[in-house]
């Protein structure tokens, strides 16, 4: 489920990876609080560790996300996932994929992995129930194949979670 | 008492004939003022950079008590430069105390925008300064969209503007690929809409330029090199008579010798007076504190703006942490040959077409 996608993919164009060796420095200057990144020699696929935000539902808990990058990165959105076990969230399935808009269609190439792992800690901090959302069962069996959530035709959840 | 609103209502002329359209008056008297302010350097709308609405207010006391100021809006000016805008307005309010002062004060407004005239920070598409502080990458020319005010450089703003129109296309397929439909792109970090014509002056050097280089056939290798050579020549040969123009109205902006001068490029003005010196300090001194605080309140803030927002605030707070508004190049070559050594020979930009996307 979560390496298929990644066979089918280009390497990343010069562009995209000057940008990501930017982010990358930056990310080690100046990481954003409650995310660890795992260090890896793979520019192209970050693994990084998420702290659930003290007084949440999520405090003292921690999940792992996954980010692999396309060939034209930052044009395209990067695609982020949960690797298992993906934290009890209803807007995010038990195959880790998470619906949020801006991982799709409200990308904007201004946006940096820092301020996406911002967005989705965001996310699960306000999360007032830890439960999968309704569609999920239907939703994973359809991503049987592999399929990337950056194929999913997202229908966006309300903002309250 | 009469005599007294007579003089203030005099001052409030005064403002209206310097500003014209841009004064609103709300209120007579007590007077009460809206003032947009364009730097003075801003004859060429591509040039400018900054732009401020300041609000003035003042009481019945007036001018024994200093009028109130504020921002009402402001375009180019991020949280620093637009508190920094301010003190100094209030300062010089303070130090004018009991004189007629409101054409002193929008005065006053006026010079600290021309020294803002600049963008700042890092471009939000590469990351990388918008004023490049090495002179390797000083082929990388900015400008900002005409519509928001929000800077990039140029290859990467129409590297993005390209791509939002192939993906158009793709996705509106053959069908109904109707002409009448105006070319939109957005911008990358607020969102707003911008047309063909925000990025115009550098899109007309592009086609006119594409058109030759296709037909030497050559090609360039990485998507990544638009702009060099020619339309960047053209940009710097513009830059040139602006920065004439601007000397010879008001000495504003000079360059140092040993300066590398790009198109758009700010160059720390002379310090014209003694007080207007001070600020220029505080505005750049202020600097690395104010970036501790704005990353705190950077974190804090993510919790509010969790969808809605193409705004990176981490990597704006990262992407200040190092010195930037002065520049400082080490190259000691003359204007002249900078531009000549920047231009790499034989390198020509083409539009990439994004055909690998399906
Ligand atoms: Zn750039
Ligand atoms: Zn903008």
């Amino acid at each position: 489920m979560t390496s298929s996608s990644a066979t089918s993919r280009k390497a990343l164009s010069k562009i995209a990876s000057n940008r990501l060796q930017k982010e990358l420095v930056e990310w080690q200057v100046n990481p954003p609080v409650g995310f660890k990144h795992k260090v890896t020699d793979n520019l192209q696929r970050w693994v990084i560790e998420v702290n659930g935000a003290p007084g949440t539902l999520y405090a003292n808990e921690t999940y792992q996300l996954q980010v692999d990058f396309p060939e034209h990165y930052p044009m395209e959105a990067p695609q982020v996932i949960f690797l298992p076990p993906a934290p009890l969230h209803p807007h995010i399935y038990s195959n880790g994929h998470i619906c949020l808009d801006i991982l799709y269609d409200s990308w904007s190439p201004a946006m940096t992995v820092s301020s996406v792992c911002i967005s989705i800690l965001s996310m699960l901090s306000s999360s007032t129930v830890k439960q999968r959302p309704e569609d999920n069962d239907r939703y994973v069996k359809n991503c049987r194949n592999g399929r990337s959530p950056k194929e999913t035709r997202w229908w966006f959840h309300d903002d309250k979670v | 008492m009469a005599g007294h609103e007579e003089e203030v209502a005099m001052e409030v002329e005064a403002v209206q004939s310097v500003y014209g359209g841009d004064c609103v008056v709300l209120d007579r008297y007590p007077p009460r003022l809206h003032v947009r302010i364009v730097p003075r350097t801003a004859d060429v709308s591509s040039q400018q950079f900054v732009e401020a609405v300041i609000g003035i207010s003042a009481g019945p006391q007036y001018p024994d008590v200093p009028p109130c100021v504020e921002l009402i809006e402001s375009k180019g000016l991020d949280d620093r430069r637009q508190k920094c805008l301010l003190d100094c307005i209030l300062d010089k309010a303070r130090q004018l105390s009991s004189c007629s002062m409101l054409v002193a004060l929008c005065e006053e407004a006026v010079e600290l925008l021309s020294k803002m005239n600049h963008p700042e920070g890092d471009c939000p598409m590469c990351l990388f300064p918008l004023v490049p502080e090495d002179t390797e990458r000083r082929d990388l020319a900015f400008m900002k969209l005409m519509s928001c005010f929000h800077c990039f450089h140029s290859d990467c703003i129409i590297r993005w503007w390209t791509w939002l129109q192939n993906e158009k296309q793709t996705k509106v397929g053959e069908v109904e690929n109707e002409k009448g439909l105006e070319s939109q792109g957005n911008c990358p970090v607020c969102r707003k809409g911008f047309q063909a014509k925000d990025l115009e002056h550098v899109l007309t050097l592009i086609s006119s330029y594409s058109s030759k280089s296709s037909s030497e056939g050559d090609v360039a290798e990485e998507n990544g090199e638009l702009l060099q050579s020619d339309s960047e020549n053209n940009r710097r040969q513009r830059f040139e008579t602006i920065m004439k123009v601007q000397e010879e109205n008001n000495g504003l902006i000079e360059p140092k010798k040993d300066l590398v001068v790009l198109p758009g490029m700010y160059i720390t003005p002379t310090i014209t007076s003694s007080t207007s010196g001070t600020t220029n300090d505080n505005m750049e001194q202020q600097q690395p504190r104010d970036e501790a605080v704005s990353l705190e309140t950077d974190s804090c803030n993510a919790l509010n703006q969790q969808k809605d927002k193409a705004v990176a605030p981490v990597r704006n707070s990262i992407g200040s942490s190092k010195p930037r508004g002065t520049i400082e190049h080490r190259n000691s070559s003359t204007r002249k040959n900078s531009a000549r050594n920047a231009r790499k020979p034989g390198k020509h930009w083409v539009r990439k077409d994004y055909t690998s996307r399906v």
